[in-house]
């Protein structure tokens, strides 16, 4: 086994033996996410006495929601758990520096260790949503299922990285708490976890075409429910591509410039 | 195996004035002043020698190490380990040092010691034969075969520190650097590790840098000690020679039978040496080396002696003086 394999291995073990931890937050985590929207668009569907909102019947816009609760997990996992920060505040980070390893790989390999209680819950509650709630506006395939998956991969290389960047914010400042809640708050709007993208206007819709966001929630949705074909797949796949290239090329820099701030502090 | 020249490093601070007012006045402005940590320091290690940096808590020491396991930059200045620049982090190098921080525990705390040590078994890319027979003889020379496969919150502070040695070790590494490698244990424990630490270092032959605050330690372990002060090297040569030159007075510690009276009237305790403690059953003097004879006579002349002993003065108290004292050591 790899060194990356085995450290995905043990991160995933560790995870899933706190078992308390894994039920709890997984019904909590679900009723939070969805139960919470489930409400609010019913009552604006309600309200408003339109059919459709942003292109999308209420029913369309519940499998929506439902598929973004149960995808996101696996792309943002339990917020971010990476620990970057707390690595270069509390001197944590000495013990990787010393490692004849690159440090951002073990902490991806960690990252993707992670994600398996995710996958686990999403699979779990994916099985029980499709028991009791009605997909008719979702065409799934076996290609948008693959599809899907392979884009929920990249969505979450694309949030690691982002996270990234934004940790190492803490070589400079002595806290990054409001930076990170900053981020997260800006990729779930943008990406499409707090409102379906379709709700903004054609001017805003153009340039979260380009922006990164968008891969992290509803590209991987819209796949998952076929409303993307394997040309729009294979062409978002390529611009996310590029976005994970640049976003690594700038933590490369910001990692230089910040390893010669570091004092090691902790010890 | 280490060579350091003119190493430097110093620090930029942020200053903040007390109270409310210099809490709002921070959101505008801040002071910054720079701290050297550590100046000018130059030495070499060779292969086998274990080296003690001994000082006062901000002298240095930990930041002279972490510059040289590479996990910091120097301000200015130059070193080699094993032929590599420490902070360029060559892999190559990195597979041949170990770092052990008494401070931090670097083993992974939700992980039973087992899962860790194959976990580092992977980084370091050991091969299977080497991994067990060395994992084997650091678990039976520290004897913590039974608690292997329990996690590392839940050993003792001693148990994890064997545990962290083993990691550190395991590599069998050619540098290898402890900082304070018996902090907050008890005095078996710390014993435990020193020997361990001595007969590592006999049958492999590492380049060893220790500080520590045990002056304990440095007694057992270091033959050679660097004394920083203020971010300097102060003193770089044996420890013999630092207690030769600084322990010029000796303890005279005599034990008298309760309630005796002197044999002879006894001279005034004081114009023998200085009287460290006084009580009906007991009396220690600091003396000059070349007067220990003369008033040893005169105490076992005057007292109802049952017991006397002749003692160094402690490493710590020769330490401290240097601390204290101004210039160069040597």
């Amino acid at each position: 086994m790899s060194t990356f394999a085995h450290i995905v291995s043990v991160e995933a073990r560790t995870r899933l033996s706190y078992r308390g931890a894994f039920w709890f937050n997984a019904a909590f985590g679900f009723m939070s996410d969805f139960g919470v929207v489930f409400f609010v668009w019913t009552a604006m569907f309600a309200e408003s006495g339109h059919a459709e909102i942003g292109g999308r019947t209420l029913s369309a816009t519940i499998n929506y929601y439902l598929l973004v609760a149960l995808l996101g997990r696996m792309v943002r996992g339990d917020r971010f758990e990476g620990q970057i920060s707390a690595d270069i505040y509390e001197g944590g980070l000495n013990r990787y520096l010393v490692f004849p390893y690159s440090y951002f790989r073990f902490k991806y390999a960690q990252r993707l260790g992670q994600m398996a209680p995710e996958f686990l819950k999403s699979v779990v509650f994916g099985v029980l949503a499709i028991s009791f709630v009605s997909f008719e506006s979702a065409a799934f395939t076996v290609g948008s299922v693959i599809m899907g998956l392979g884009a929920v991969f990249v969505a979450n290389l694309v949030f690691f990285l982002i996270m990234t960047i934004v940790h190492q914010v803490a070589f400079w400042a002595d806290n990054v708490w409001s930076l990170d809640v900053a981020v997260w708050f800006v990729a779930s709007l943008l990406g499409g976890w707090m409102l379906p993208l379709s709700v903004f206007s054609e001017p805003v819709r153009a340039w979260l075409e380009v922006l990164p966001f968008r891969f992290l929630y509803d590209f991987p949705v819209r796949v998952l429910m076929g409303e993307i074909g394997a040309v729009e797949w294979a062409r978002g796949i390529v611009v996310v591509a590029v976005w994970c290239i640049a976003l690594a090329l700038v933590s490369r820099w910001v990692w230089r410039r910040g390893q010669r701030r570091y004092t090691g502090v902790g010890i | 195996m280490i060579e350091v020249e003119a190493l430097k490093k110093s620090f930029f601070v942020h200053k903040k004035e007390p109270g409310l007012v210099g809490s709002l006045r921070s959101l505008f402005v801040r002071k910054r002043t720079e701290k050297v940590a550590v100046r000018d320091v130059s030495f070499r290690v060779d292969e086998g020698e274990i080296v003690g940096i001994v000082g006062a808590n901000g002298a240095g020491k930990t930041t002279l190490v972490k510059m040289l396991a590479g996990i910091i930059h120097p301000s200015a200045g130059s070193a080699k380990v094993l032929g590599y620049v420490p902070w360029e982090r060559d892999d190559e190098l990195r597979r041949q040092i170990a770092l052990i921080m008494g401070q931090k525990a670097q083993l992974w705390w939700d992980l039973p010691a087992a899962d860790c040590f194959l976990l580092l078994k992977e980084i370091y890319k050991i091969p299977d034969a080497q991994y067990k027979k060395t994992l084997d003889y650091l678990v039976d020379v520290l004897r913590v075969g039974d608690e292997l496969n329990v996690q590392i919150r839940r050993l003792s502070l001693g148990e994890r520190m064997k545990m962290e040695l083993i990691a550190t070790l395991l590599h069998s590494p050619r540098v290898v650097f402890l900082d304070e490698p018996t902090i907050g244990l008890d005095l078996t424990a710390q014993r435990a590790i020193r020997e361990f630490i001595l007969q590592y270092r006999a049958e492999h032959r590492p380049a060893m840098l220790v500080t520590s605050h045990y002056m304990e330690d440095i007694r057992r372990l270091c033959p050679r000690i660097l004394i920083m002060r203020e971010g300097e090297v102060v003193y770089d040569g044996s420890l013999q020679r630092v207690i030769d030159k600084y322990a010029d007075s000796k303890l005279l510690r005599a034990h008298v039978r309760p309630h005796a009276k002197p044999v002879v009237m006894p001279p005034t305790l004081a114009a023998l040496g200085d009287v460290v403690e006084c009580s009906e059953e007991s009396v220690c003097l600091r003396v000059p080396r070349d007067a220990v004879a003369t008033a040893s006579a005169r105490l076992l002349d005057h007292f109802d002696v049952v017991d006397f002993a002749i003692e160094e003065v402690g490493i710590e108290t020769i330490i401290e003086r240097i601390f204290l004292a101004k210039g160069d050591v040597a």
